[in-house]
């Protein structure tokens, strides 16, 4: 075979061409390849090391933290919630009602120590009731809720079966969410019902709570309307109150532009507080409901015997005592309302 | 019993996103849903690289530990795969996940979340393989027509590679042998964990550990 000279010029050139083509963009390689061997680090190890770190690259995906392709806080997040928030919230609370249960066989229903006096003294408004137990039952929806979806997986699935148990936390998700815009409401309405009457009065509550409330024997100490150990459950609501409300918004609309560690703290926040108040609220329910007589009245019908007030909250009594008598119980009480009203056993 | 993995290779990624349009194209995704997404570190600086990413279909799937109504499961093959008929869209999941893997549509009212979505590793749903109902939730099922995920699949310069583990690894092996560098395997320690974590986590006799 004879080509003329200008043919294989041509494709000399030609070659030349594709040879510059393949060859040229591996130019920075050999050229890294030649600092390498300099003993120049590999680049590539501090890429990794960023990567780990959760440091964002660049991305096509639009959405929040698209960027980050490892992020070592869900690991955290996974281990809170599974190794620590489910078991020892469980403990926390089986550990109150165990106590609670205890205290009842040992020591019983705490009675009038005086007997009746037959004469009642207005404790709560109607006003303040309707707060209160507006209050009641949205603490009620939002706490049972909340407790099947932390605990369902392990008690619930097994009874229901998971698809019945879907159904359920499906629900229980849709009336948390729902429940939760009144939860607000609710806390300001009480933060500003009993403000006046929980304001500490450092000298009076400090001795309440150096005797416990005198609940593990000893005399009992003086207090005020309302005393040491229900002003620490009304900070507990106000303060816990605002803590789950501006929690839950963060988790309440996921698709603003929360990052995932903004939701994962505000679960940690929300969960956290949800624990100590329920755990409370379980010593609020015993004291004012089941351990104490006469104490319930105060919120159904909103008068109480004046022996109570007098063994109870002497100083308070100590104000009122002149004031008249108010209207029977039942006349314009709650129950007129429409809301169930437990009648406290005599 | 296979074990199917994602690898993605580092050096050879060049961002040009085919797997994630291959993706939507198999799988017919809803429309802001990405399951699979490219991210390139230190774009335009020297050094840069690009790593496709997805679910991994991690052993200790941390997805599956936290989810409240327990709606994951694993196939066979090592795949994690959920059930949206039990899925109740709390986002839990996605917390959880250190691939930002889980995707939520966002349809539902007072932003509130629809059922998650993620990789199937083309492995569709618990429904019988490739029926209507299953295409709808999950997309395609590519594994029971015996064959493996479109975006791996589709990838131009065979970054990303997906199948049993041993097989994976095996090839990567070898590209490393050439190239006389290592540990450029994206997301490999995370998802599957080492060989201790795994006899910790009880997974020493799995699959996923023969690698």
């Amino acid at each position: 075979m004879h080509f003329p000279t200008r043919y294989r010029v041509v494709i000399s050139l030609m070659l030349l061409l594709l040879a510059l083509i393949l060859l040229v963009p591996l130019a920075p390689y050999a050229l890294a390849y030649v600092q390498g061997a300099g003993g120049v680090a590999n680049p590539g190890t501090e890429l990794w090391r960023e990567v780990r770190q959760g440091v964002p690259g660049q991305t096509q995906v639009q959405g929040t933290d698209t960027g980050t392709l490892i992020g070592a806080g869900g690991e955290q997040w996974r281990r809170f919630r599974m190794e620590q928030l489910v078991p020892y919230s469980a403990v926390i609370f089986a550990g109150v009602v165990g106590l609670f249960v205890l205290y009842f066989l040992i020591r019983g229903r705490i009675r009038i120590t005086a007997g009746r006096s037959g004469r009642l003294i207005q404790r709560y408004t109607l006003s303040d009731r309707w707060i209160h137990w507006f209050m009641a039952v949205v603490f009620l929806i939002l706490m049972l809720t909340g407790l099947v979806l932390l605990y369902g997986r392990w008690i619930l699935i097994p009874w229901l079966g998971p698809e019945g148990f879907s159904a359920t936390a499906q629900f229980c998700k849709s009336a948390h969410n729902l429940t939760g815009l009144l939860f607000p409401v609710a806390v300001v309405l009480v933060l500003f019902a009993y403000l006046r009457e929980a304001l500490f009065n450092f000298k009076v509550d400090i001795t309440w709570f150096l005797r416990a409330g005198g609940y593990l024997g000893g005399k009992h100490p003086s207090s005020g309307k309302i005393n040491a150990g229900q002003k620490a459950w009304y900070w507990t609501v106000v303060v816990g109150g605002v803590l789950l409300c501006v929690s839950g918004l963060a988790l309440y609309f996921p698709d603003f532009v929360q990052s995932r560690e903004l939701l994962r703290n505000a679960y940690q926040v929300h969960t956290l507080v949800a624990v100590f108040i329920i755990a409370f609220f379980f010593v609020h329910i015993y004291l004012g409901a089941i351990g104490m007589e006469g104490s319930l009245e105060a919120m159904t019908s909103g008068s109480v015997d004046a022996n109570w007030a007098k063994e109870q909250h002497d100083l308070w009594y100590e104000e009122v005592r002149g004031q008249p008598e108010p209207d029977p119980p039942g006349a314009g009480g709650i129950a007129a309302g429409g809301v169930a009203s437990p009648r406290p056993d005599d | 019993m296979a074990r199917m993995k994602f690898l993605c290779d580092a050096e050879r990624c060049i961002e040009c996103n085919a797997c994630v349009t291959a993706c939507k194209n198999a799988n017919e995704v809803p429309w802001g849903i990405n399951r699979r997404r490219v991210v390139t570190i230190n774009d335009g600086s020297p050094g840069e690289r690009s790593m496709s990413v997805a679910c991994m279909h991690c052993s200790d799937a941390p997805c599956a530990a936290v989810c409240p109504v327990d709606c994951f499961y694993f196939t066979d093959d090592g795949v994690v795969l959920h059930d949206k008929d039990i899925c109740i869209g709390c986002g839990y999941c996605f917390y959880a996940c250190p691939f930002g893997a889980p995707q939520f549509p966002a349809n539902v009212a007072f932003g509130g979340r629809g059922k998650m979505d993620k990789c199937t590793f083309c492995g569709g749903g618990p429904e019988p393989d490739n029926s209507p109902e299953e295409f709808r939730k999950y997309g395609s099922n590519r594994l029971a027509q015996g064959k493996l995920p479109l975006c791996a699949e589709m990838c131009s310069t065979k970054a990303l590679i997906a199948g049993d583990g041993d097989v994976v690894s095996e090839i990567f092996r070898e590209r490393v042998t050439y190239r006389a560098a290592s540990g450029l395997a994206w997301g490999w320690g995370v998802a599957y964990g080492k060989p201790g974590q795994r006899r910790a986590s009880g997974l020493e006799n799995k699959a996923s550990s023969q690698d």
